[in-house]
């Protein structure tokens, strides 16, 4: 049997959104995922540790929809640097404060160094499909 | 806790927080000036409900012009609503985000701005301020909002805990709530009655009214018990129109159990809180809706959405139209528009004894604060979708046939058999194909997917 797919999951320091949080985690383990899930208001060095325990996992999945994803993932270059957080960071949901930001937001983020920025859950899975021979390699 | 204006303020707050505010008799005669108009004067005035906006920007002076454009569209009260930093007590990062990048802020970040310009807001505008946040432990934000010369306060320790962080434990943010509250008994003794809005709207998505009301009624016996003078019950709509009026009608009623006859109490709908539709049509008729259940179940205010809701935080103009739109709701000419008093009577008793099973073995205590922490760790009192670890968010909601919400699993909650049977049969519909994240998730959408045009329900999240 094939080793279970793991993937850490959980919502920014800020943000308190605790719904979509859920229904992800029940999609994920649905699909076969392991899902550690750190749930709300979770700080960065939270999922730099959870990692740390599970190094298995394929991808740290962080949700945010009050538009505070960069003041709250700020410090990823810096843990970065020091080796942490070294497989795929997945940021989701509304991304920026206002309405026609959103590209903007994404750019940011993506210069932050978070490897993908997605706005629909239901692109999760087959995003974790593609980044998979990444990690198995 | 030594700062010398730290000594006079009555409840804690952080030294570097006393240091910044002006002393509290200052506070006091200031709030007590006669020109000053509060909260509460426009709730007790109100004959027809009125409406209030929620608004926050970072910047001071987007926020001003923010409140003169809603003042325009002729709102009841307006709000100052806090930023999401400022909430969770991070006031540095608040205020280096307000340095570097305001427009990043979801609100208005009051502590970093400080009192003098908290009052430049409150004389913005030709109708009070309430601030409205969602801290877990508010003593400094109080402290500041009453230097800003603002009497009207939202949250409560648990409404402002369980859904709004991960790790306060219950019995801290209650007891950092009762000095919030002792202090505005306090003030009620000064002459200055501030309003207390108790926030029953919880994680907002699919809430039991029972469950949005034992909550609210919970922190409205604290707050009595410490002394505030005038609670405001915060519901929000389900969106189905007998269940949201009964529940509204139950509020006094609920108020005559627990609280005492001084307490002054005004029931406040809260529009939709779930997946709003997109195509602006949709989202009108909803808002229309919402303030056409609030006069129906006679609310004293309506806190009303707009059309950007499923997008984001809305422009000022946007949201002065949302105003607009929730008038129209309460318009008069919609007077004849009247409900079968049979089946909401029916709807409202049985609402009123979930409540009192809920509430009544939590409450019937000299001082029910320990048992309403214990209740929680139990389960016997619960909160879907908490984002806290301090509820046990095993409850599962779902709507029946007609849209009401009702439980699809109790968890451990305290109630009779015959509520249980009754809940039930409410709840008995063809459940969709599919399994419950299917089901959970057709009833999450069920204004932006099920009610709605047929070009919202093909993208309910607009995300496609």
């Amino acid at each position: 049997m094939a080793p279970q797919r793991l993937v850490i999951l959980g919502v920014a320091e800020s943000d308190a959104h605790a719904v979509a949080n859920r229904l992800i985690a029940m999609h994920l383990s649905q699909a076969g995922f392991e899902v550690v899930n750190l749930g709300t208001c979770t700080p960065l060095a939270d999922f730099a540790a959870a990692l740390r325990r599970h190094p298995t996992a394929e991808a740290v999945l962080i949700g945010s929809l009050n538009g505070h994803a960069y003041a709250d993932l700020r410090d990823l270059p810096a843990l970065r640097a020091e080796g942490e957080l070294r497989c795929p960071v997945v940021v989701g949901g509304n991304l920026a404060v206002g309405v026609d930001r959103s590209a903007d937001a994404r750019r940011r983020l993506l210069e932050l160094g978070v490897d993908r920025v997605l706005t629909d859950a239901a692109e999760l899975v087959p995003l974790l499909d593609s980044l998979r021979p990444k990690v198995a390699v | 806790m030594s700062a010398p204006t730290t000594a006079d303020f009555p409840m804690t707050v952080s030294p570097a927080t006393a240091a910044a505010l002006p002393p509290w008799p200052e506070v006091v005669s200031w709030l007590s000036a006669p020109e000053r108009r509060h909260a509460v004067d426009v709730l007790r005035a109100a004959r027809r409900p009125f409406v209030q906006p929620r608004c926050g920007v970072g910047e001071h002076a987007r926020m001003l012009a923010s409140l003169r454009t809603l003042d325009q569209a002729g709102p009841g009260l307006l709000s100052v609503t806090i930023d999401s930093h400022t909430r969770l007590g991070h006031f540095g990062t608040a205020a280096r985000v307000l340095r570097e990048r305001p427009a990043d802020l979801n609100g208005y970040p009051l502590l970093a701005h400080g009192w003098e310009r908290g009052r430049e807001l409150a004389a913005a505008a030709g109708v009070p301020l309430e601030v409205r946040h969602g801290s877990p432990e508010a003593r400094d934000l109080f402290a500041c909002t009453l230097a800003s010369g603002i009497t009207s306060f939202e949250g409560g320790g648990i409404g402002y805990n369980l859904p709004y962080c991960k790790d306060v434990p219950l019995r801290d943010s209650l007891e950092s709530w009762r000095e919030v509250d002792t202090a505005c008994g306090e003030l009620a003794a000064a002459g200055v009655v501030v309003d207390r809005e108790l926030f029953g709207t919880l994680t907002g998505v699919l809430m039991p009214p029972s469950i949005s009301l034992a909550c609210a009624f919970a922190e409205a016996r604290l707050a009595a018990d410490a002394g505030v003078r005038c609670v405001s019950i915060a519901y929000p709509q389900s969106g189905e129109v007998y269940q949201d009026t009964a529940a509204l009608r139950a509020i006094p009623a609920l108020a005559g159990r627990y609280l005492p006859a001084h307490v002054e109490v005004h029931p406040v709908l809260h529009e939709f809180m779930g997946v709003f539709p997109r195509c602006p049509g949709c989202a009108r008729s909803l808002i229309l809706l919402g303030a056409l259940t609030a006069r129906l179940g006679g609310a004293a205010k309506v806190i009303n959405k707009t059309v950007h809701e499923a997008s984001g935080i809305p422009s000022a103009e946007v949201n002065a139209d949302g105003i607009r739109c929730a008038q129209l709701g309460l318009s008069p000419l919609l007077d004849f528009v009247e409900l079968d008093e049979g089946l909401l009577a029916e709807e409202c008793g049985w609402l009123r004894r979930e409540v009192t099973e809920l509430l009544d073995p939590v409450l019937d205590a000299a001082d029910p604060l320990p048992r309403i922490v214990s209740a929680f760790a139990r389960g016997t009192l619960d909160v879907p979708f908490s984002a806290s670890v301090h509820a046990k968010s095993v409850v599962v909601p779902g709507r029946d046939a007609r849209g009401a919400i009702r439980y699809r699993d109790f968890g451990a909650l305290p109630f009779s058999p015959a509520v249980r049977r009754h809940n039930d049969a409410c709840a008995r519909r063809p459940q969709p194909a599919g399994d419950l994240l299917t089901t959970l998730s057709a009833d999450i959408n069920h204004f932006a997917a099920g009610r709605s045009c047929e070009r919202c329900a093909a993208t309910p999240t607009g995300r496609s």
